[in-house]
């Protein structure tokens, strides 16, 4: 018999037409009627983002093998795939969008959560490798970042809490955290901010974590986007919560300390002395690469006094002929570098090594040769621009990255002394400055039991 | 609005990077400068009383590497006071003088006396000048010593800096003396500071640093000869690489000292406070380092007592050799007054007894061994 003449004859139910026509320009839209032996289903759904073998295993076989009507209602209504039913047209309408299947029978309504993710494979961990640790990151789909959190993480007290922005696209997001541990006054207010968040659009975690920022002129970040899944138990671990954006292989972690952004998951998978000493590193690589352009502006130019003698000849030769004072070198010189990572960043991997090495290596020596710079000025830019790199999280190496500008105009102004001022103040913002609460730049003394009780309290 | 505000902003980046253009005079680049390596201070040949200054500036010059010398520019003026001919200088070459760099000054022999802290007060006032610099004594000249340049000076070194301090020469015949150090030992009472002195060979391509000076009132200042510079350096400053001959018979050792320490406490007269003696204690350690005959470690002890005799009979004699010229480089003065309970006359007293004083030196030489294996 054929479906179209047989659902001629039966006038659709005027909720199922409303809905319909709510959505009708788009052309992926379905509306089915099945029938048979005088029982009526009406089905909704964008085929889009619907599974249909799984409709078609799920929905349209039972339907004609069934009996009787009230058999399949009941049937339907104890399908594992239904999902809660929302209260007005809207919010229905939002629902069939994100792939559920709209299900009339009589009266009874039902969604039917049959969606298809076409991005939901889990990606290596490009951002942040390591060693030792898990290669895998997130996926683009929340469902599978929630499964791949529930996979590492079996404990009762872990709590999924689905929200949804109210912004253009109606984004699903997940509050991830551990109801044993987690700060509760900090729930309510990453909750609050959540809810009351009034923005256009939001794409992906990197955006919503602006926006959760509050400010916005902010350098340092006050909340970490990460794709590893180990660094996100780890935090989730000691009461902090994550946030998942569908459609965003990065996860929120907030609240966070300056510390947090320092730490990579490898120091968890080594002994003590090499993290130890990788740490140093790291925290080396850190005022290197924030200050060592100031010093060297400050120190050639104000006060060579502070350098060997050896070295401030050396220095001094080095710097013969070079035509601009040494505070345009280093800008010029900083301004190169940075063109050259940014430019290496968006190239692809086989352009990116040419890149680097034209630049690096030939216009570097090039430089020298034509007396732009002075040979030590390159070693100090290389530097620099390597320990950049030891600082694990992408968003506060560009935090540092901005901060030695800022010190590098303090001490072109006021040399060294200017450079400990401009220390001085970017310590100061620092300490002013805090993350959902917690203070920013908090050292944690104790071992972490201790530190839980004091959170507590 | 919005626009204003943005071109308000630019306005602002503008302008200040306008002012950062606008350097002032703090700001000057390391190749504006001109450092100073080392300065010279000569008695003045025409101005009376006044002082002829010379500086040894190191000229930075292309790649350091390939350049097989280190080149220096010297330049000279006399004047009044110290800073007045070093701000004339500063007339005389297109860049900044950078004294921060300046580690050595070299005096002229017979400027080393009491009242050359009235123009090395120069160095104490001015900030750019570390009090750890050296002073060193100069024969025949400060101009002279400064205008060698040593074949074995490496580009971007200074040979004068390298001498003292122990960096790279630990000879015991080198005293190291800071400008702190001779500031203090000039203005206390019970020393006398001693100053090393520089010379050089005929050929005038040689530094050598053998001699020392103790720093007195006296016109032609006291000259420690080169075994009693080594002798003042391994006792007072434990200086080591200390090598000492001695000779019993036909038998030649020389003794390589390792360590060694010196200890001496005052011996009170009865019944009077100042002292009449001086209990010195000698211990050194060390190996035998040339023999000139074949040596057995079982008579190791026999060996320590010569050694011990021919040390302590050179260490009396430099000690009355000082005690008669009435000098004190050893600080006996000074170490009396600290120790004792302060009165008016306690230096009085002090600097009566000392030319009577009696050294009782024990020395107690440890060989540990004969320099070979058997």
């Amino acid at each position: 018999m054929n479906m179209d003449e047989a659902t001629r004859h039966i006038e659709p139910p005027a909720y199922y037409t409303r809905l319909a026509t709510r959505l009708e320009p788009t052309a992926d839209i379905v509306k089915k009627t099945l029938k048979s032996r005088g029982r009526v289903v009406h089905l909704l759904y964008l085929k889009s983002v619907v599974d249909m073998m799984q409709l078609q295993e799920i929905v349209v076989k039972p339907f004609y093998e069934m009996s009787a009507e009230q058999n399949f209602s009941e049937y339907i209504q104890s399908l594992p795939y239904e999902t809660k039913m929302p209260t007005g047209d809207e919010e229905i309408l939002i629902e069939i969008t994100k792939g559920n299947v709209f299900v009339m029978i009589d009266k009874q309504i039902t969604l039917l959560e049959l969606k298809i993710v076409a991005a939901n494979a889990v990606q290596e961990a490009i951002m942040e490798p390591t060693i030792h640790g898990p290669q895998l990151g997130l996926s683009e789909s929340i469902e599978t970042n929630i499964n791949l959190m529930r996979q590492r993480y079996h404990k009762p007290s872990l709590v999924i809490e689905p929200m949804q922005l109210e912004d253009a696209s109606n984004r699903n997001i997940a509050l991830i955290y551990d109801g044993e541990r987690v700060n509760l006054q900090l729930l309510k207010k990453i909750r609050k901010r959540i809810l009351t968040l009034d923005v256009e659009l939001v794409q992906a975690s990197g955006d919503l974590q602006y926006y959760l920022n509050n400010k916005k002129y902010s350098l340092f970040p006050t909340s970490l986007l990460t794709e590893r899944p180990d660094r996100i138990l780890h935090n989730m671990a000691v009461g902090k919560v994550i946030i998942l954006v569908d459609g965003s292989p990065h996860a929120i972690i907030a609240p966070t300390t300056f510390f947090d952004f320092m730490l990579s998951m490898e120091d968890a998978y080594y002994s003590f002395w090499v993290v130890s000493l990788i740490r140093f590193l790291r925290y080396a690589g850190l005022f290197t690469c924030i200050m060592l352009p100031s010093i060297y502006v400050g120190v050639t130019s104000y006060t060579p006094e502070v350098l060997r003698t050896e070295l401030a000849m050396t220095v001094a030769a080095s710097r013969i002929g070079v035509p601009y004072p040494s505070f345009i070198e280093v800008f010029f010189m900083l301004i190169f570098i940075e063109l050259l990572t940014e430019a290496s960043m968006r190239l692809p991997n086989s352009i990116s090594a040419t890149a680097t090495t034209v630049g690096g290596l030939i216009l570097g020596t090039a430089a020298v040769e034509a007396a732009l710079t002075s040979n030590i000025m390159v070693i100090v830019v290389s530097l620099v621009a390597i320990s950049t790199f030891v600082i694990p999280i992408s968003e506060m190496n560009y935090a540092v990255r901005v901060c030695r500008f800022l010190l590098l105009l303090y001490t072109t102004v006021f040399g060294l002394a200017g450079m400990i001022l401009g220390m001085l103040g970017l310590l100061l913002y620092l300490v002013n400055k805090d993350s959902f609460g917690e203070p920013y730049l908090r050292m944690f003394w104790k071992n972490r039991q201790e530190e839980l009780k004091v959170d507590d309290s | 609005m919005k626009f204003l505000s943005v071109s308000k902003w630019f306005m602002v980046v503008l302008c200040m990077s306008g002012l950062l253009l606008q350097y002032g005079c703090a700001f000057k680049d390391i190749d504006k400068r001109l450092f100073v390596s080392a300065i010279g201070i000569d008695p003045a040949e025409n101005v009376e009383n006044g002082y002829k200054v010379t500086l040894k500036v190191a000229l930075p010059f292309g790649a350091i590497k390939d350049s097989p010398k280190p080149s220096f520019a010297y330049l000279s003026r006399e004047g009044h006071s110290i800073g007045e001919a070093i701000r004339m200088l500063e007339t005389h070459v297109d860049k900044v003088l950078e004294l921060g760099h300046m580690k050595t000054i070299v005096v002229h022999e017979k400027l080393l006396r009491d009242d050359m802290q009235s123009f090395m007060d120069y160095f104490i006032r001015r900030g750019d000048i570390e009090l750890i610099a050296y002073v060193a004594g100069a024969r025949p000249s400060a101009e002279t010593i400064l205008k060698v340049e040593p074949d074995t000076e490496a580009p971007a070194s200074v040979s004068l800096i390298n001498f003292f301090g122990a960096t790279a020469n630990d000879s015991p015949y080198v005293v190291t003396t800071y400008l702190f150090e001779l500031r203090r030992d000039i203005l206390s009472d019970g020393i006398n500071a001693v100053v090393p002195l520089i010379e050089t060979n005929e050929k005038g391509d040689e530094l050598i640093v053998n001699n020392s000076v103790v720093v007195d009132g006296r016109e032609d200042p006291a000259v420690l000869s080169t075994i009693e510079t080594k002798y003042f350096n391994s006792l007072l400053k434990h200086s080591t690489g200390f090598t000492y001959l001695v000779k019993e018979g036909s038998l030649e050792l020389l003794l390589q000292i390792s360590q060694s320490k010196m200890t001496y406490k005052f011996v009170p007269n009865k019944g009077n406070t100042a002292p009449h003696a001086i209990d010195m204690h000698i211990w050194m350690k060390g190996t035998i380092g040339e023999a000139s005959k074949d040596l057995s470690i079982a008579r190791l002890d026999e060996y320590n007592e010569v050694a011990s005799k021919e040390v302590k009979q050179k260490v009396v004699h430099f000690l009355t050799k000082m005690q008669e010229e009435n000098l004190d480089p050893f600080g006996f003065g000074l170490r009396y007054r600290t120790t004792r309970l302060h009165t008016e006359d306690v230096f009085t007293s002090w600097q009566k007894a000392y030319p009577d004083i009696e050294f009782k030196v024990t020395v107690d030489v440890k060989l540990q061994g004969t320099g070979t294996i058997e």
